[in-house]
């Protein structure tokens, strides 16, 4: 398996997949540093984009948009104090006092420096771990697959948000959602209405933008005055050598990048989660706690490694199992799909080129962010918050519009995507989580076609879903899961 | 809040009745998931509405404040009306004109007031759309009105 890992340096050095890097990265910081884009909304954009282009190119871009908005989310954190993607706010704590106190050159360095730091950990995560993983999963079936995608829906939506109920309410919408269209087992026609367009289900890319990438750009040109943010007139100097920031911070890297994978492996999680952990680990392990928050570094750099790490880790479950822990890591298994790859054991073995290419990429782009995220480059990308909102809401609508009629050349699409966004609007603004709703538009179909092949070799008996030890061990988990939610739902009851 | 709660867990126990109810219809093995998820939808929209009536009743003693489903009902009803007018328009148009017309439309509708940033900004766009789409990945999209024969 390791070999193959070998073999695919040469694949994600090809001179298009560096330019994907390079596009992709510069593409992320820049999204990363704009308050209200975020890297989900970015990445859902590109890859209609990238329908034409090798899989290769197209993974390359998602890599370096993940890797670089996570550093490019630091930027306006530590200007402005308004965190560019929700992984940044731990940012925010040291990082802008830093930039109050005259450090923000310091500020900006140790969070690309960190950043990096964080994203090559990960990558090397995932390079050693998922191989591992994936031999493990060769064993399962389609019962094994079956409880896997129940467990990857039903944790996300117990996990995410604050009400148990909203959460599955979301995660079965998104499971109805994916129900309509052709059943592949019988051709039945399921939710059609005698529809032709619905007759071919929702494209997952459409339901995506929808959900996404709207209600944030509705949120926005509700909240537009045509005022932008100067950050061109914020000073930032040029101090920090690299050497004193390794010996500074390689102990706090070391310890917030473990955080981050450690994070990033289970579903539900995500970089702001791991960025806070990371920063309270790092105040707890100071000598002088009460320096946190007023401008030390080490919290910039404790919060900046610990989002970066996460990064790389979720793709371990999506690359290996096809259960995305993230919303990102949904995005690269529809990426995978829509190039005809399917995500799982057999992808190892079946594309080694894409799926190690893939790892390569994303370490590739923690390291390019050392460049693309120097000084230089970093104050022009400060001046990308000069762009006013009332501006931004309608040219990230046309982007949309062009990247969904690319998909099929169908006007349809375009009404059915903005159907999609007022309806996650809608849902947003009513505090149900959407992560769920899109992970059941993906592990919905994944969950009912294994059940029914289950069914079928077992000659539909039930207890056969039982039996088998993986499956036991996967239920086991499940309930753990739903216990412990339970368990905490009570005790806040008691509480109050 | 919790009215929300109420209203919106009547509106998933109405979409779960109408799940099971038409997938009633289906084939057996067609039929089975769709019935359970319509199933369990209507299960967690009860728990979503009883939670609901109970946090209303206790809220009856208590006033609480209600934060507005839509902050500025005004811009979001514009910025709607501008994306249908938009996809409308778009194919008799033209993709590019159509866009050009729409973010020039919707930046004034939002309070952008700075023409020069306005035009700048939005035939920088246009001409960078145009290279990726039309020159880079040549991809078909809706044909301008000036150059439809």
């Amino acid at each position: 398996m390791f070999d193959s890992l070998f073999n695919a340096l040469p694949v994600a050095l090809q001179f298009g997949s560096l330019v994907s890097l390079f596009v992709g990265t510069l593409v992320g910081i820049l999204i990363g540093a704009l308050p209200g884009l975020n890297p989900v909304m970015a990445i859902a954009l590109m890859l209609p984009l990238t329908y034409g282009f090798d899989p290769v190119i197209a993974l390359g871009l998602v890599a370096g948009i993940y890797n670089g908005s996570m550093y490019g989310g630091a930027i306006p954190a530590i200007l402005l104090k308004i965190p560019g993607t929700p992984a940044a706010i731990a940012t925010t704590f040291d990082g802008y006092p830093m930039t109050r106190n005259g450090q923000g050159g310091l500020a900006l360095k140790t969070a690309c420096w960190s950043s990096a730091v964080g994203g090559i950990i990960s990558a090397i995560a995932l390079m050693t771990l998922a191989p591992l993983l994936a031999q493990v999963t060769l064993a399962f079936g389609p019962t094994e697959y079956f409880w896997v995608a129940v467990f990857g829906l039903v944790s996300i939506a117990v996990l995410v948000g604050s009400d148990i109920s909203k959460g599955m309410l979301g995660a079965l919408l998104g499971v109805i959602i994916g129900l309509v269209g052709v059943d592949t087992i019988s051709g039945a026609e399921r939710y059609t209405f005698d529809s032709l367009y619905l007759s071919g289900g929702f494209d997952l890319i459409i339901v995506l933008i929808g959900l996404y990438a709207i209600p944030p750009v509705l949120e926005m040109a509700e909240k537009s005055n045509a005022t932008y943010y100067d950050a061109g007139s914020f000073k930032v100097d040029a101090s920090g050598n690299a050497l004193t920031l390794i010996r500074q911070h390689w102990r706090t890297w070391a310890r917030s990048s473990l955080i981050g994978v450690s994070v990033g492996i289970l579903p539900g999680a995500g970089g702001n989660l791991a960025a806070l952990l990371s920063y309270n680990e790092a105040k707890r392990k100071s000598s002088n706690p009460d320096s946190f928050g007023t401008g030390n570094p080490v919290g910039v750099a404790a919060a900046e490694s610990g989002n970066s790490a996460d990064n790389a880790s979720s793709m371990i479950p999506s690359l290996t199992l096809g259960i995305p822990g993230n919303l990102v890591a949904a995005l690269v298994l529809g990426a995978l799909m829509i190039h005809g790859l399917q995500p799982g054991p057999q992808l190892f073995t079946k594309s080694p080129d894409v799926v190690f290419g893939f790892m390569w990429q994303m370490l590739i782009t923690a390291i390019l962010l050392l460049f693309l995220g120097g000084m230089v480059a970093t104050r022009l990308f400060a001046q990308v918050l000069r762009m006013p909102t009332a501006l931004l809401v309608p040219t990230t609508l046309v982007l949309m519009a062009v990247g969904v009629y690319t998909v099929k050349g169908n006007m349809t699409d375009l009404y059915v995507m903005l159907g999609f966004g007022l309806l996650g609007y809608l849902l947003h603004r009513l505090a149900f989580p959407l992560a769920p709703v899109v992970l059941g538009v993906l592990l919905g179909p994944m969950a009912e076609q294994n059940l029914r092949l289950a069914m079928l070799l077992s000659q539909d008996d039930v207890g056969a879903l039982f039996t088998r030890p993986i499956s036991q061990g996967i239920i086991a988990l499940l309930l753990l899961v739903l216990f412990s939610q339970v368990w905490k739902m009570l005790r806040k009851v008691r509480q109050e | 809040m919790n009215f929300r709660d109420i209203i919106s867990g009547i509106a998933f126990l109405i979409l779960g009745c109408t799940v099971v109810g038409v997938g009633n219809g289906f084939d057996a093995g067609a039929a089975y998931v769709p019935m359970g998820v319509g199933i369990l939808m209507c299960l967690f929209s009860l728990s979503l509405i009883f939670k609901g009536v109970t946090q209303r009743l206790g809220a009856s003693e208590s006033s609480s404040i209600a934060v507005a489903l839509i902050d500025h009902p005004g811009r979001f009803m514009a910025t709607v009306a501008c994306c249908l007018i938009y996809y409308l328009a778009m194919p008799t148009v033209g993709f590019y004109s159509t866009s050009t017309l729409f973010i020039i439309l919707l930046s004034l509708v939002l309070g952008e007031r700075r023409p020069i940033v306005v035009l700048g900004i939005t035939v920088g766009f246009i001409i960078l759309l145009y290279g990726l789409f039309a020159m880079v990945l040549k991809r078909p999209l809706p044909v301008e009105f000036f150059l439809v024969s």
